[in-house]
C-alpha cells in the first residue's frame, strides 16, 4: 500500500508574495550588473561602434570639411586601404628553407589549427589532449622566437611583402614570445608563494608586485641605464674580460623590447597564477603521493590542470596589451623593434592623418585579439578544459 | 527562489544593453551631426572672425581674461634656471601678465601637434614650424596676425617669413631658426672614402652601423634619403622639400638602406644626446643645442666633436607661434607671441640653446656668448641658403612624405 511518502511531490504552488521577491531579487540583480553593463557600453561598444563606422567611412569625426579633409576623412570607403591590411602571398620559413603560401592557405590552416584547439578534445577521448596540445603548439610556433641576439632564432617564421602585415608578424611574435617568457618565469614564482611560503605568503606577494608601485617609464628607462653599451651588463661584462667590445643588441632591438615586456609584466601576472595555485586543494596532493605519484606526475596531473585557468588568463594579460604595445618599442625599440601599435597610433596622433586607415587596423588588431580569446577559451574553464 | 542570473538572463540583459548601445549610437550620430553644425556654425564664426582680424586690431583691453594656454616645444617654457630675461618676460610683466598667465603644454613634433589640435584640443597659441602653416590655415586652426600688436615684426627678413604668410596674411611669426645635421666624433668617423668632404653618405657606412642615429621625423627621413641619392648620382643637391612621387619613392629606398646601420630613431633629444655621451653612438642627428652639450660635455673632452657641414647642405628649420581660431583673447595672445619676437628675446634663444633667431634686428649686438655667433654661421646669411642649408618650406604634397617615412620605420 502505497504510504504518503511513496505519492509523487507535486510542485508547491508557490505563494504572491514569493513571486514578487523572486522578481524583486531578478531586479536586484539587474540593478547590480547594469553599472557594469553601462561601462561596458559607453567604454566599449559604443567606440567600437564608432571606429566600425570609421573604418568603413561611414561616419567621420572631424567636424568641419577642413578637419576631414586634414585627418583624410573625405576619401569615402577605401578597398585598397583595408588590403593594405593584408597580402595575397605570405612567406612562411621553416628552419631556413623558404615557401611562398597563398595567404588564404595560412589563414584555413590556421583556423584548422584553432578549430582542433577548441574541439579536438571530443574527436578523441584518449588521445584529445595531445591533439589539442599539438593543435595548439603548431599555432603558437610561427608567432615564437628564441631572443637570441641580433638574430632572433626563429623554427618557423611569416612574413609578408605587405608592410603592415609583416608589422603585424613582428608584433605578434614579439608579444607572443614575451607572453610566453613571462608566464614560464612567473610560474615557479606564484609555485613557490603558494605552497612554499608558509608565513606572510601576502607580504612575500606584495614584494614580488613590488614594482609596480613605480612608473612604468621609470622602469622602462632603468632597463636603459642597465642594458647600455655602458650600461651595468656590458661594463661587468667587459671589467670580468668575457667581452671586449659592447653587446650592441642588448639595447634599441626586439631583443630590448621583449625583455622590458617580460619583465614589466611578469609581477603582475603572478597574481593570477598565484591565486590558481592557491585554490587547489592540499588534500588532492597527498592523495595523489600516497598512491605513489612522483612530484613531478602529481605537478602535471593535478596541480596545472588546476591551475590553468590562471597560467592562460596570465598569458592573455600579457598578450593582449603587448600586441597594441606603444610606449615601449618607442622607447627601446631601435629601428627593428617597430611594432603594430605604433604605426596604428600615428594614423591618429603621429602626422599620419588617416582616421579611417588607424580605424581598419585596429579592428584588424581586435579581430586578431578575439580569435586568440576564443581559441584559450576552452583553457580558461574551471579545472582547466581537461588539459 | 531564483537566487543568481541564469545564463539565458545574461544573454538577455547584455543583448538588451547591445541594443540600447547601439540605438544610443544611432542617436548619438545624430546628436553628433547637431554638433557637427554647432561647430561648423562656430567655424563659420571662426571664419569671419579671420576676415574681421584682416581689417579690425584685436582689443586686449576688453578681453575676458584666465590663462592664455602655449603649446610648444619642451624648454620654451618659462623656466627660470633658463636664464633671465627669457623670451615671454615682456609679456609677463606686462599689463596683462597677471590677468592672463601664461600656461604650457609641450608638443613632441610637427605632426603630432597639428593632429592633437585637430582632433580638438584648442590652446590659444602653438609652436609649429613653418612646413606646416598651409595645413594649420587650410584646416581652420589659426588666424593672422595683428600686426599692430607686433612693434618688432619688420626685424623678421623676408627670406625668413615667406613661408609664413598666406595668401597676404601673416599666418606665422617665425622665432627660432636652425640646423639639423649629424654631431659626430671626428677621431671615429672618417670621410676618406668620400674625398675628405662632409656627407650624408655616412650614414651608409656600415663601417659605423649600429654607431648612428637619426630623428625619428618621416619627413627628415625622406629628406635625407633623397640628399643622399643626388649626391651618389653626382648632380647638385636639388631642393628636398619639392620632391615629386617619384624622388620620394627613390628616397625612400635609400631611407630602407640607411636604416640597418642605425641604432634607433630617437624620439628624444636628451636621449640621443646621452646615447653620445654614454658611448653608444657615434653620429647622430641633433639641433645646435645637442651639438653644443656634446661637444662641451666632460666625457667629450678629449674627443673632437664636430657638427657636419655636408657637401650635399645642412637641413634647417624656422618654427614660430600661430594664433588659435578659437582663442577668446587673440590680443593678450598676440601680445605674449610680441615678447617672443623683440631683439632680446632672439638674443636669449642663442645664448640659452645656441639656436639663431628669426628677429635679426640688434641680435646680434645682445647676444651675451659671441663664440656662439661663428659656432653656428648665425651672422653668415651664405650658411644658410642652398646648397649650404636647405631650410623647412611648406610641402606641397607632404602626406606623401609622412606615408613613406613611415613605411621606413615599419619596414
Amino acid at each position: 500500500m502505497a504510504t504518503v511518502a511513496d505519492k509523487p511531490r507535486l510542485p508547491r504552488k508557490r505563494s504572491r508574495r514569493e513571486r514578487r521577491n523572486d522578481g524583486g531579487s531578478a531586479l536586484s540583480t539587474y540593478g547590480l550588473l547594469a553599472p557594469t553593463l553601462l561601462v561596458l557600453a559607453a567604454f566599449f561598444l559604443l567606440p567600437l561602434y564608432y571606429i566600425f563606422l570609421f573604418s568603413v567611412a561611414l561616419k567621420r569625426f572631424s567636424p568641419t570639411e577642413a578637419l576631414a579633409a586634414l585627418n583624410g576623412e573625405l576619401n569615402g570607403f577605401s578597398g585598397e586601404l583595408w588590403g593594405n591590411l593584408v597580402s595575397w602571398n605570405v612567406d612562411v620559413a621553416v628552419l631556413g628553407l623558404d615557401f611562398a603560401i597563398p595567404a588564404v592557405l595560412i589563414g584555413v590552416v590556421l583556423i584548422v589549427l584553432l578549430v582542433l584547439t577548441v574541439a579536438g578534445g571530443r574527436l578523441s577521448e584518449r588521445h584529445g589532449t595531445w591533439i589539442v596540445g599539438i593543435a595548439f603548439a603548431l599555432l603558437l610556433m610561427p608567432f615564437l622566437t628564441i631572443p637570441a641576439g641580433n638574430s632572433l632564432l626563429r623554427i618557423m617564421q611569416f612574413t609578408s611583402e605587405g608592410i603592415q602585415l609583416n608589422l603585424f608578424f613582428k608584433s605578434v611574435t614579439m608579444a607572443m614570445t614575451s607572453s610566453v617568457i613571462a608566464v614560464i618565469v612567473a610560474i615557479p614564482v606564484a609555485y613557490f608563494l603558494a605552497f612554499c611560503v608558509q608565513r606572510s605568503k601576502y607580504t612575500w606577494l606584495l614584494i614580488v608586485i613590488a614594482p609596480f608601485l613605480t612608473s612604468y617609464l621609470l622602469r622602462v628607462f632603468a632597463w636603459k641605464v642597465i642594458l647600455g653599451d655602458q650600461g651595468l651588463i656590458n661594463s661587468g661584462l667587459m671589467t670580468i674580460g668575457i667581452i671586449d667590445e659592447p653587446l650592441t643588441f642588448l639595447i634599441y632591438s626586439q631583443f630590448t623590447v621583449m625583455v622590458v615586456l617580460t619583465y614589466a609584466w611578469v609581477p603582475f601576472i603572478c597574481l593570477p597564477i598565484f591565486l590558481a595555485f592557491e585554490t587547489i586543494d592540499r588534500r588532492l596532493l597527498e592523495a595523489s603521493m600516497d598512491l605513489g605519484a612522483t612530484r613531478w606526475q602529481a605537478f602535471r596531473k593535478i596541480t596545472l590542470p588546476i591551475a590553468a585557468p590562471g597560467v592562460v588568463a596570465a598569458f592573455l594579460f600579457v598578450f593582449i596589451p603587448s600586441i597594441g604595445e606603444y610606449v615601449t618599442p618607442t622607447l627601446v625599440g631601435g629601428v627593428d623593434g617597430t611594432m603594430f601599435g605604433q604605426n596604428l597610433a600615428s594614423q591618429f596622433v603621429g602626422g599620419s592623418f588617416n582616421w579611417q586607415y588607424g580605424s581598419a587596423m585596429a579592428l584588424f588588431l581586435m579581430g586578431v585579439v578575439l580569435i586568440l580569446v576564443f581559441a584559450t577559451s576552452r583553457f580558461l574553464r574551471a579545472g582547466g578544459g581537461g588539459l | 527562489m531564483r537566487e543568481h542570473m541564469d545564463r539565458k538572463g545574461f544573454l538577455a540583459l547584455s543583448g538588451a544593453t547591445g541594443l540600447a548601445a547601439f540605438l544610443a549610437a544611432c542617436g548619438g550620430s545624430s546628436s553628433s551631426d547637431s554638433g557637427s553644425e554647432s561647430v561648423n556654425e562656430a567655424q563659420a564664426e571662426g571664419v569671419e572672425a579671420e576676415e574681421a582680424a584682416a581689417a579690425v586690431a584685436f582689443d586686449p583691453a576688453t578681453e575676458p581674461g584666465g590663462p592664455i594656454e602655449i603649446f610648444t616645444w619642451a624648454g620654451y617654457d618659462n623656466d627660470p634656471e633658463a636664464g633671465a630675461p627669457w623670451m615671454w618676460s615682456q609679456y609677463e610683466e606686462g599689463p596683462y601678465g597677471t590677468e592672463s598667465p601664461l600656461k604650457f603644454t609641450f608638443l613632441e613634433d610637427d605632426g603630432q601637434a597639428l593632429a592633437k589640435v585637430a582632433s580638438g584640443y584648442s590652446p590659444d597659441i602653438t609652436h609649429p614650424c613653418i612646413a606646416y602653416t598651409v595645413q594649420w590655415k587650410e584646416a581652420g586652426l589659426i588666424q593672422p596676425l595683428d600686426l599692430n600688436l607686433l612693434p618688432d615684426y619688420d626685424g623678421i627678413p623676408a627670406a625668413i617669413n615667406a613661408g609664413a604668410i598666406i595668401e597676404g596674411q601673416p599666418y606665422l611669426l617665425p622665432f627660432d631658426v636652425g640646423f639639423s645635421c649629424l654631431t659626430y666624433d671626428a677621431d671615429a668617423i672618417s670621410f676618406d672614402n668620400y674625398g675628405g668632404e662632409e656627407t650624408w653618405q655616412v650614414l651608409l657606412d656600415e663601417a659605423y652601423k649600429g654607431k648612428m642615429a637619426l630623428f625619428s621625423d618621416d619627413v627628415a627621413l625622406i629628406k635625407i634619403g633623397h640628399l643622399i641619392n643626388d649626391s651618389q648620382a653626382g648632380v647638385a643637391p636639388t631642393d628636398p622639400n619639392v620632391l615629386t612621387t617619384e624622388q620620394i619613392a627613390a628616397a625612400k629606398e635609400t631611407a630602407l638602406k640607411v636604416k640597418p646601420n642605425l641604432r634607433n630613431y630617437w624620439t628624444s633629444q636628451t636621449d640621443t644626446v646621452n646615447d653620445f655621451l654614454n658611448g653608444n653612438l657615434l653620429a647622430t642627428y641633433t639641433w645646435p643645442d645637442g651639438y653644443w652639450k656634446i661637444k662641451n660635455d666632460e666625457k667629450m673632452k678629449d674627443r673632437n666633436i664636430k657638427y657636419m657641414q655636408p657637401k650635399e647642405g645642412r637641413l634647417a628649420w624656422v618654427c614660430g607661434m600661430v594664433l588659435s581660431s578659437s582663442t577668446k583673447q587673440p590680443g593678450r595672445a598676440t601680445m605674449a607671441m610680441a615678447a617672443s619676437n623683440t631683439p632680446q628675446a632672439g638674443a636669449d634663444l642663442t645664448d640659452v640653446f645656441q639656436y639663431a633667431s628669426a628677429q635679426q634686428k640688434g641680435v646680434m649686438d645682445l647676444i651675451q656668448d659671441k663664440a656662439l655667433i661663428s659656432a653656428f654661421d648665425i651672422d653668415k646669411p651664405e650658411a644658410w641658403e642652398p646648397p649650404n642649408a636647405w631650410f623647412e618650406a611648406p610641402l606641397p604634397n607632404y602626406k606623401e612624405y609622412i606615408t613613406a617615412g613611415q613605411e621606413v620605420k615599419a619596414a
